[in-house]
């Protein structure tokens, strides 16, 4: 979408109602309806796809200024992709898009993409909101790793598939405090006053504390549940915690404002480049993981979705997806294929964690996640 | 002409009509929404029905009465400090401007040519632990030794004062600059000193400026939640805060509505109060 | 006496300059680093790379013309609309008075959040297709009561005896608007339009929630920001506010040379 305007089109849209940039968004306002799939057959692929990711979560080559991925996937199979990257948050995201869906109308997309350690992914498939994947289209579906397999909210990977992962950890300055590395430290060592952060949403921050406190976070009961508020919220009213932040902590951890914080393995990759005083580690109790899932809302074409599903778990696909985004890959092999060309990438612990990490990670209780009551606790205790 | 000479009744209404038919159509029409929604009552998961359910008003003003005063206080102290420092920059750029003052007024809108975010994170490095100015403070004595200026509330009123500060410098300067330089040369002439003539000449022909600074710098602080949101703590949250976690992390849609409503009941009842204070041939002439 | 009084506001008035120019000039200073890794927050090397690539970042120039395309309009339009209101709240008495007055403070003191959503309501209700037409609506909608108050505000203390005279001299009213209201509260309404401008560039909550695809500098910013926004974000935000001084300054040069020959 970066053609420069011509004089037209400035003129065009200077004049009111008449900027449109796609044919299928055309279709749409005149119809009312979602037309732009075009796919009408089963199996036969729409003229575009229409995916809406979070910013900067797919390859780029700053060069060309061009996304290699999708450009192959164009090429492959002749299906123009609109990319917009208007996700950066699940909940305003889903705000947004809840007013249409709710009515019965669709949004224009065939993949959206949110994450599964806050509500909104459940509540999507639970409304009916998402239409099933075609999975005769997505043989290498069997590229998944195990552990993705058979999440609480979509047992059957029915309605959603991976994209990134990300995994929730301690992050600490080297320089100004000794190694952090658990949760009862990250509370309760006075050095640490005032000068850490916890996350604002609370499967990572309660899940780690639930860990810490010999609870599991993938079974939340609600002694459970509690405990760990009262032990974050008491942290937090004494002004140990600093802050909750959202991924604003990644500036104060940089600049030494903060000696540790609950952190996510991805922006880690980033920072650490910056600065190699900055370390991370999984809390010896467990840490979290996150997974950031595709969907298809209703109203979206479930094949030509489902054909790039398959294409992105492509091991090949997928390794030069990770490489550049830096989180972690749901795909198997795809460690592999990038050490073929990019062998220190490829064995960054942070990008492709080993068996042994991921097995001390976990994934929060999709029903703790439903729960209004935790949500609201949760929500007192960040100010609201 | 001729038309409108016979019908000059006709005349303020076609001026206002089509700015207030704009505002009917997209502000009344999504108010009114809000107003329904505010009434009902459910669970997201359940669904919501009206229910003509005024206990959501209640429960709001009970259970967020701290948020909804800390955010009244936070937005006077913002505007108040606001006018103080934009007060005599808009009377400099009026009557020292010369023929730059279009390109001064240029620049104090220029921060929000950046995004909001862009110039919070600036404003983080600069205010940073281990940043000049927090040193300078510490070793002053201002801080005290592991003191701090982010994340405390100072951080949130500065960040809405710097935010708002065009709103108020933009309509001082409005009155500002009409004001005859020969009045205040008159009453020099007749012996008042320089500070009698700003009393006296100055400040209340400059007074418009200060209630229409006054009002479109608190009005929109107050419902503020991002500076509160990036620069405070869960002590500093305000009733914007509030109203977002209802409204995108609970799907709480009555309960932002109906403190949505609360808030700006809040707001009119206090712009009718400086109203009568002021007097309100000010406000309306 | 008068000397030092004269330097004191001078003096305050740069120093209070520096205080709302000092982020920019941290942010134009950031867009000369050469950060490793995706994060722009420490300064790790001076490097025009930045500069020289500064389209390299997929969206970001669109998103900056979109924003500063309907930024222009919005401020147009709301100016317009504005200030006839301002002209008719002031000038006249007529009904419904108190309650346009009123009218004018609601939709600033509405939170942006409802205000945003409930508009979305409106648009989905309505099917009408979300978009550049969308976004422009809502920043309309909101700019024109910040018009209204700026513009009041000089009307207020405006001295009618001026226009009287020119009336008394064979004006008819129309000409008198154009000639001597008009020149008078032009300062008002370039500073309404100022503040539509920066409100409209700036806007996040309710764009977001009224865009559909389209996507605005500060939606592009804020995105990106969590995965560390790029200090080609730094060089865009720095290339407009030098386009927007160098404007300015030419103006002035014009002005001043049109001043200079109409003196010769």
């Amino acid at each position: 979408m970066t053609h420069p305007l011509t004089r037209q089109e400035l003129l065009r849209r200077a004049t009111f109602g008449a900027a449109l940039l796609s044919i299928p968004g055309f279709a749409a306002a005149c119809g009312g309806d979602d037309d732009g799939g075009g796919g009408s057959g089963k199996n036969e692929l729409a003229d575009t796809l229409r995916f809406s990711n979070w910013t900067l979560y797919i390859d780029i080559d700053e060069k060309t200024k061009k996304r290699p991925t999708l450009d192959e996937f164009k090429q492959k199979f002749g299906v123009n992709v609109v990319y917009t990257e208007d996700i950066n948050s699940n909940s305003e995201y889903f705000g947004k898009i809840q007013g249409p869906l709710s009515r019965g109308q669709s949004i224009n997309r065939d993949i959206i993409v949110l994450t599964d350690n806050e509500r909104f992914l459940s509540v999507m498939i639970d409304k009916d909101w998402t239409e099933k994947l075609d999975k005769d289209a997505i043989p290498n579906i069997s590229n998944l790793v195990d552990v993705q397999k058979s999440p609480g909210f979509d047992p059957d990977r029915e309605f959603s598939l991976p994209w990134q992962s990300g995994m929730t950890g301690i992050a600490y300055d080297a320089k100004q405090t000794k190694p952090i590395t658990s949760a009862d430290q990250l509370l309760e060592d006075p050095e640490l006053k005032g000068r850490m952060t916890m996350l604002d949403n609370f499967s990572d921050s309660l899940g780690i504390v639930m860990l810490a406190n010999g609870d599991d976070p993938s079974k939340v009961t609600d002694e459970g549940f509690n405990r760990a508020l009262e032990r974050v919220k008491a942290a937090s009213d004494s002004g140990h915690i600093r802050r909750f932040t959202g991924n604003d902590y990644t500036g104060p951890l940089s600049k030494g404002d903060l000696k540790a914080a609950l952190a996510w393995s991805g922006d880690i990759v980033q920072l650490q480049a910056a600065n190699p005083n900055l370390k991370w580690g999984i809390p010896k109790d467990g840490g979290m993981i996150w997974t950031d899932n595709m969907l298809i809302p209703k109203g979206g074409d479930p094949y030509t979705a489902s054909v790039y599903m398959n294409y992105v778990y492509d091991p090949k696909v997928a390794a030069k997806l990770a490489a550049y985004i830096a989180y972690v890959t749901p795909v198997k092999g795809a460690k592999e294929e990038l050490a073929k060309t990019d062998p220190e990438t490829a064995n960054n612990e942070l990008i492709f964690p080993t068996e042994e990490t991921l097995s001390q990670v976990h994934l929060i209780d999709p029903a703790a996640l439903k729960n209004d009551k935790y949500q609201e606790a949760w929500q007192a205790v960040l100010g609201a | 002409m001729g038309f409108l000479h016979r019908h000059a009744w006709l005349t303020p209404y076609l001026l206002l009509a089509p700015g207030l038919a704009w505002l009917a159509v997209f502000f009344l029409v999504p108010l009114g929404f809000l107003a329904y929604q505010s009434l009902e009552s459910g669970s997201f998961d359940v669904g919501y029905a009206f229910d003509w359910a005024w206990g959501n008003y209640w429960d709001g003003i009970d259970r967020y009465r701290e948020q909804l005063l800390r955010s009244l206080v936070y937005a006077a102290l913002a505007t108040g400090i606001a006018l103080a420092i934009s007060y005599p920059l808009a009377y400099w750029i009026a009557f020292r401007g010369g023929r730059w003052k279009s390109l001064l007024l240029i620049l104090i809108i220029a921060p929000f040519f950046v995004t909001y975010l862009i110039r919070t994170l600036a404003w983080q490095t600069i205010l940073a632990d281990q940043g000049f100015i927090v040193g300078l403070l510490r070793d002053v004595g201002i801080l005290g030794d592991g003191g701090r200026l982010l994340a405390t509330s100072t951080a949130v009123v500065a960040g809405i004062t710097y935010n708002f500060l065009p709103f108020m410098a933009l309509p001082l300067y409005v009155s500002l600059e009409q004001i005859d330089q020969r009045l205040i040369e008159a009453a020099e002439d007749l012996y008042a000193s320089k500070v009698q003539a700003f009393l006296r000449v100055t400040l209340p022909l400059s007074l418009p400026g200060v209630v229409a600074g006054t009002l479109l710098t608190f009005i929109p602080a107050a419902g503020d939640f991002i500076n509160a949101e990036l620069l405070g703590t869960p002590k500093q949250s305000m009733i914007g805060n509030v109203i977002q976690s209802k409204f995108l992390e609970l799907a709480d849609y009555p309960a932002a509505a109906s403190l949505s409503f609360t808030l700006m009941a809040v707001i009119l009842v206090l712009i009718a109060i400086y109203a009568r204070a002021i007097g309100t041939e000010k406000l309306t002439g | 006496m008068r000397f030092i009084r004269r330097h004191v506001l001078t003096v305050y008035a740069v120093l209070a300059f520096a205080y709302l120019l000092v982020p920019i000039g941290i942010v134009i200073l950031f867009s000369f680093n050469d950060p490793a890794g995706r994060f722009n927050y420490t300064w790790q090397g001076f490097t025009f790379d930045h500069w020289r690539n500064w389209d390299g970042v997929p969206g970001l120039r669109d998103a900056m013309v979109l924003s500063i395309e309907i930024a222009l309009l919005a401020s147009l339009l709301a100016t317009i609309l504005g200030t006839l209101i301002a002209l008719a709240l002031v000038r006249y008495g007529f009904r419904g008075r108190g309650a346009t007055n009123l009218l004018i403070f609601l939709p600033m003191s509405t939170p942006e959040i409802v205000l945003g959503a409930s508009l979305l309501a409106l648009f989905i209700n309505l099917k009408v297709f979300l978009g550049f037409t969308t976004i422009l609506i809502a920043h309309i909608m909101f700019c024109i009561s910040y018009v209204v108050v700026t513009v009041k505000a000089r009307l207020i203390g405006f001295d009618r005896s001026l226009e009287e005279a020119a009336m008394d001299l064979g004006a008819n009213e129309w000409t008198t608007f154009r000639k001597v209201t008009l020149p008078l509260i032009a300062p008002a309404i370039l500073a309404g339009a100022l503040l539509s401008f920066a409100l409209s560039v700036d806007d996040f909550v309710i764009t977001y929630f009224n865009s559909g695809s389209e996507i605005t500098f500060p939606l592009f910013v804020w995105g990106a920001a969590r995965v560390g926004a790029p200090p080609q974000v730094n060089v865009m935000g720095t290339l407009i506010f030098l386009f927007a001084l160098t404007l300015m300054v030419v103006n002035v040069l014009v002005t001043m040379r049109r001043e200079a020959r109409a003196q010769a």
